[in-house]
């Protein structure tokens, strides 16, 4: 039925477009502007996927990782490119290609909200626009040469400038086709006194900004319309509020070809400038009151209004933004909650099928390569919520200077990839474990593989404990605290370069793989008795408080359980094989009491020298 | 009825393998745990070498940790394959 409707509904659609296209040629000019700005969505967000993983998303990273820097951020950029519903664009495609999260994204949003004021001081200042569609020829030059060379990150500012130019290209051609409803915007016949004037011409301040595509056209159009008497101070300002939330309509066309992440920003920036403007227009009176008082202060004229609207401007967005970012995670939870992810295309398994369920040592190689996949995907999460990165991590790099590299607290929905990716790629395994029909030697091997995928999600449940306080104390001003849970994250980040070096031995006349993990279990016991020792002292010594001491006491079981289970998901999984060595090796394998009494042997050994 | 010798022969090895099942597997246990234990000692003589070798302190450290591993595999490994010895010769 979903089919037959799909089959219908595109081949319609499209008859009433080329219906409308021959009717109308603004029509024509406005859907052309629609399409090719979607195009330039997919072009820029192709060019920012050459760079996650490389400079520009470490830059991003480092320029967002705190809230003031993405406002900061977000203030510039709309500084510099003179529309904040670009930058909302722009940040819709890093978010799409995960090079930031939704938190940095909305802290770009507002800041970006806040640097287009500069636009209504210039343009009631001085009159000036800076217009950005100019630049949008040049860039499309520029960036096809660019594609077609040879370089990934070539290819990927190609992409980026194409990309800009369509993006600016399209708008510019949205305007033209609403040109012939632009000049029916007489604002006089709509004057009207008290709140149902504000109420008007906040909707037509809305329908303009949205048919112009720029709120700083609505702006030039208000202090024309204001200089000249056309109509009230008042309405004015209801006109710049209306102008504040039509500008949202760049960035929820941009949505549209992005997916979930892109959908809540663009939902989020709705959902701030809604409200920013319904608390504006009710507390309109003492607002205005306050831009006199502002006014007054910077020496303006009484009378001068347009100067007046900057000011207004101003105050609108930066209280604006005052009031969103500490309900920045509600609003994050209720757009989520609106915008429920479907699991991720990844998420699908890439190994398991039917056919090979018919054949057990096929169905388990399968089973094998799949938790391999998941373990790869799980150790990415990891090192994201202990906000490191996992090349890093497995580089050759000192593992201290990585982590100093790190030091900042990096925030990371651990929840979301758990939920969306992992989860479901577990319940598969777990699932087709189970229709699986298997003689006893397979079900064992069967048995372990299961136990690995266990072992996989209470490690990343373990690490999402463990990033509640571990982000608190990182960059602590404190340094005995930010010491130990640096320690902590470099223990776990060690075990996860060792195990990458055992499970990427080659078979070689000393590899025991199973056997090589007993040496990580012994180091795991021994920094645990350390830890305990170190504790004592801090908190005899008073260099961390009673509340840091219970944190520290909790997260550092959470770092034994995580060191532990990723010692168990590659025992497990490792050598799920069956074979006669690999029992020997199972059952060779210290378990945690001969391991204890090694760890007293070397005591007893080092007392005695 | 008639049987081919092949037949005979398959059948006869089949039997002999069901009745020697555990006597087999015992035997695949032996095989792999001597082969365990050669790879073992092998690591050990290595572990030594570096250690010997080695002038950093902390990654001595951690190779003398993984030498008193080893020794331990091997302690238990040779206590595993000598009772299991036992057990194959009652």
């Amino acid at each position: 039925m979903r089919n037959t409707l799909r089959k219908v509904i595109l081949p319609s659609i499209m008859l009433i477009l080329a219906y409308g296209f021959w009717v109308s040629p603004d029509f024509k000019e406005i859907s052309a502007g629609v399409a090719i700005f979607l195009f330039g969505m997919l072009a820029l967000e192709e060019g920012f996927r050459a760079f996650t993983g490389g400079v520009l998303e470490k830059i991003l990273k480092k320029s967002t990782n705190k809230m003031w820097k993405s406002l900061t951020f977000g203030f510039t950029a709309a500084t510099v490119m003179q529309s904040s519903s670009l930058v909302s664009v722009i940040t819709i495609s890093f978010l799409s290609v995960g090079m930031i999260g939704l938190v940095e994204g909305l802290g770009i949003v507002f800041g970006a909200n806040v640097g287009t004021t500069t636009g209504a001081w210039l343009i009631a200042g001085f009159g000036l626009k800076v217009k950005i569609s100019a630049y949008a020829m040049p860039m499309l030059v520029f960036g096809v040469m660019l594609i077609f060379q040879k370089s990934k990150s070539m290819k990927g500012v190609g992409y980026i400038l194409v990309g800009l130019g369509f993006l600016f290209f399209g708008i510019h051609h949205m305007k033209e086709g609403f040109e012939a409803f632009q000049n029916s915007l007489d604002l006089t016949a709509y004057a009207m006194e008290g709140m149902a004037g504000i109420l008007v011409f906040t909707l037509i301040g809305i329908i303009a900004t949205i048919i112009m595509q720029s709120s700083h056209a609505t702006l030039v159009l208000i202090i024309t319309a204001l200089s000249v008497q056309q109509i009230t101070y008042d309405n004015a300002l209801a006109l710049a509020i209306g102008a504040n939330v039509g500008t949202t309509i760049t960035a929820v066309l941009g949505a549209l070809s992005s997916n979930v992440v892109g959908k809540r920003l663009a939902l989020a920036d709705v959902l701030f400038k809604v409200c920013a403007g319904i608390l504006f227009i009710l507390f309109m009176q003492p607002m205005m009151g306050l831009v006199d008082g502002i006014s007054s202060v910077i020496g303006l004229a009484d009378d001068d209004y347009t100067m007046k609207l900057a000011v207004f401007h101003t105050i609108f967005n930066v209280i604006g933004v005052i009031i969103m970012v500490p309900l920045i995670n509600p609003l994050i939870g209720l757009v989520t909650r609106l915008f429920k992810s479907e699991p991720d295309i990844h998420a699908q398994p890439m190994y398991l099928n039917e056919a090979s369920l018919e054949f057990g040592d096929t169905a388990l190689e399968a089973l094998r390569k799949e938790t391999a996949r998941i373990y790869e995907k799980a150790i990415g999460v990891i090192a994201k919520g202990l906000s490191l990165d996992k090349q890093d991590i497995l580089s050759d790099a000192k593992l201290k200077q990585v982590i100093k590299a790190h030091d900042k607290a990096v925030e990371y929905d651990i929840d979301e990839v758990y939920e969306h990716e992992i989860k479901s790629l577990c319940s598969a395994i777990l699932d087709y474990t189970n229709r699986l029909s298997v003689d006893e030697a397979t079900s064992r091997q069967v048995s372990r593989i299961r136990l690995a995928n266990q072992s996989i999600l209470i490690t990343l449940k373990d690490v999402k404990h463990l990033q509640k306080n571990m982000l608190l104390y990182i960059d602590s001003e404190n340094p005995h605290i930010s010491a130990e849970y640096n320690r902590l994250r470099q223990r776990i980040a060690k075990v996860i370069r060792r195990l990458e070096n055992i499970r990427s031995q080659e078979v070689t006349a000393t590899s025991t793989s199973i056997l090589s993990l007993d040496a990580l279990k012994l180091t795991l016991e021994k920094n645990m008795s350390l830890l305990h020792g170190r504790l004592d002292e801090l908190i005899r010594e008073g260099h961390i408080s009673a509340d840091m001491a219970i944190s520290l006491m909790n997260d550092s079981n959470y770092t034994y359980s995580i060191i532990n289970s990723l010692i168990q998901i590659n025992h497990n999984h490792l050598k799920s094989e069956e074979g006669s060595e690999t029992e020997a090796e199972h059952l060779i394998a210290l378990n945690r009491e001969e391991i204890n009494s090694v760890l007293s042997d070397e005591r007893e050994a080092a007392e005695r020298r | 009825m008639k049987f081919d010798n092949a037949l005979k022969k398959k059948l006869l090895k089949k039997l002999k393998s069901y009745m020697n099942a555990e006597a087999e597997q015992l035997q695949q246990e032996d095989e792999g745990l001597s082969k365990v234990l050669k790879k073992l000692k092998k690591k050990e003589k290595h572990l030594k070498a570096l250690i010997a070798a080695e002038r950093d302190e902390d990654v001595r450290e951690m190779l003398e940790q993984e030498l008193n591993v080893v020794h331990s595999q091997r302690k238990k490994g040779i206590t595993l394959l000598s009772s299991l010895r036992k057990k194959v010769s009652k």
